[in-house]
């Protein structure tokens, strides 16, 4: 077998792995009260390595926004020598869970668990890229500027930053606990961030109007922004597989016309 | 708790019913029906007010743990608790399109059984050649002649896939065959009399994961010709072969519904507990 991945402490995080009762009961957890206990094994080992890739990348997401407004180059090339991790976790996941369905042909939702925490890997590992991506641009710009763009719009940083990442939280914990209120919380909370990247973007354009001096970096600032307001629709759609795996119907999408 | 297959509702189409329809399995109309049906071994209640559809045309899997009352309640289709003493049937299996109610003391369970074919968990071939085997059901109705003889029997073997490993060997004995081979024969039997619903209980129990996936095979496509009730421990059978499954336990039927949904997404937590290995 090959060695467990070097988790770093996530402050906050839900990473903690749930310890597995010695005999659980029928009626508890929803994965769990198999007569096989490979089943509940199997089952339980999918969910923790979810729950701790969960811990990294909002550590990631965390570390990579703090590397950006402060400009610390060494904190963005540790989020950058993190990445492979990620993906590590979410190559493991998926080999997991189609191990899993093949060996115990899983049924209603103990199926629906599998597919559910396959797709929490890829949701997160993407998380995973918007960060190495935040990173990057931490890495490549320079000292901070009287007039820097990312000065200008530290604050929405910092905050859509604490939000995607109170929103991954919640949805890792939800997934922990097979908790679909704490997986609603998280959907309700997808509004606040879309406001936020609205505001920081026409501060933005303001900013850029007054200074063309700084497009670049204004362009990289934007795309840092779409950034976290995209792992907020990623912690969404961890969520809405939280809610499909406990409760067997996904929360409705927007009819197409709308898109997503 | 009880269970009802529904034909779908003609409604106003809609987007959002095209979609829910595409998710589930439309029932047919109904080839039989079992209304409050009870069924007593002596004083041991063995079902318990059964209310269950059977769709034409469709295959309707009954699942449960040992002794839940599915085979009971397949048997209750032919009659066969006839044969054992000190049996009491009350209510209805209504069959369709004349309302015979196959469990009524009024009716004759040899007519029933002309209508509703059976297969049993072991293959049990008549110790006869192949032809007897599939034309002995033909003869008891008076069928002599050569030439509809040997045209019914080739079409029954044909119809339960088995014709090309035994058109020459009509004349040796059927034990003779392999088990899968037997089972085969067992179904073109039951095929020859034109049956309007067959019964499977446990068909695939004896035999071989291939000689298994033919028989599965086979009763996806028989379903053209008849209707099909199976009984089987293998949940994957069922998910694999039926349209709908019914859950039973302890003599009551739990929930009904399309395969697809039961397999997914059951509604009541006692089939999920079951389907999923969690009943200790």
């Amino acid at each position: 077998m090959e060695a467990e991945h070097q988790v770093p402490a996530a402050p906050g995080a839900a990473s903690a792995p749930r310890v597995q009762p010695a005999a659980a009961t029928h009626g508890g957890d929803p994965l769990e009260g198999h007569i096989s206990k490979t089943v509940d094994q199997s089952l339980s080992d999918l969910r923790i390595h979810a729950v701790q890739m969960g811990g990294l990348v909002i550590d990631q997401v965390g570390s990579a926004v703090q590397a950006l407004t402060e400009r610390d180059v060494r904190l963005a090339e540790l989020v950058l020598s993190r990445e492979p991790v990620v993906n590590d976790y979410e190559t493991r996941l998926d080999r997991d869970s189609l191990t899993f369905i093949a060996l115990q042909q899983p049924v209603a939702n103990d199926l629906r668990a599998a597919r559910a925490i396959a797709r929490v890997g890829l949701e997160l590992e993407r998380v995973g890229d918007e960060s190495k991506k935040i990173a990057r641009f931490a890495a490549r710009a320079g000292a901070l500027g009287q007039n820097d763009p990312v000065v200008a719009v530290a604050r929405y940083l910092r905050h859509m930053a604490t939000l995607s990442s109170a929103m991954l939280r919640g949805a890792v914990r939800a997934l922990d606990e097979s908790d679909p209120a704490l997986a609603r919380d998280v959907l309700a909370m997808d509004r606040e961030i879309d406001q936020e990247f609205a505001t920081a973007l026409r501060q933005l354009m303001s900013f850029v109007m007054q200074d063309h001096q700084f497009l670049g970096a204004t362009i990289d600032t934007v795309f840092a922004l779409k950034g976290l307001e995209r792992i907020g629709d990623h912690a969404k759609n961890v969520a809405e597989q939280v809610l499909y795996m406990v409760e067997g119907e996904a929360p409705r999408k927007k009819a197409s016309a709308g898109g997503a | 708790m009880q269970g009802e297959i529904r034909a779908q509702g003609s409604d106003t189409p809609s987007l959002s019913i095209v979609m829910e329809d595409r998710k589930t399995t439309r029932a047919n109309p109904a080839k039989a029906a079992a209304e409050k049906l009870n069924f007593w071994y002596g004083s041991n209640q063995a079902l318990k007010n059964i209310n269950l559809v059977i769709p034409e045309h469709q295959v309707t899997a009954l699942i449960g743990p040992s002794g839940c009352g599915k085979s009971t309640f397949l048997r209750c289709f032919n009659r066969m608790h006839d044969l054992q003493a000190d049996t009491k049937y009350e209510g209805a299996i209504t069959l369709r399109p004349d309302n015979v109610n196959l469990v009524g003391p009024e009716t004759d369970p040899i007519e029933v059984r002309m209508r509703i074919g059976m297969v049993f968990q072991k293959p049990n071939p008549f110790p006869k050649s192949v032809f007897e085997n599939v034309a002995y059901g033909l003869r008891l109705r008076g069928i002599n002649n050569k030439t509809e003889l040997a045209e019914r029997v080739e079409k029954a073997l044909r119809g339960a896939a088995i014709w090309d490993e035994v058109k020459d060997r009509l004349n040796d004995s059927a034990l003779a065959l392999s088990g899968g081979q037997m089972q085969r024969v067992c179904i073109s039997r039951a095929l020859a009399t034109e049956p309007e619903i067959l019964l499977f209980d446990e068909p695939t129990s004896a035999l071989d994961p291939i000689a298994t996936a033919k028989i599965e095979e086979l009763i996806t496509e028989l379903r053209q010709r008849v209707t099909v009730l199976i009984v089987t421990h293998n949940m994957q059978q069922a998910a694999r072969v039926s349209d709908f499954t019914a859950f039973m336990y302890l003599g009551e039927l739990v929930e009904v519904d399309a395969t697809s949904k039961i397999f997914t997404n059951p509604a009541k937590k006692a089939t999920e507990d079951y389907i999923t290995g969690r009943y200790g």
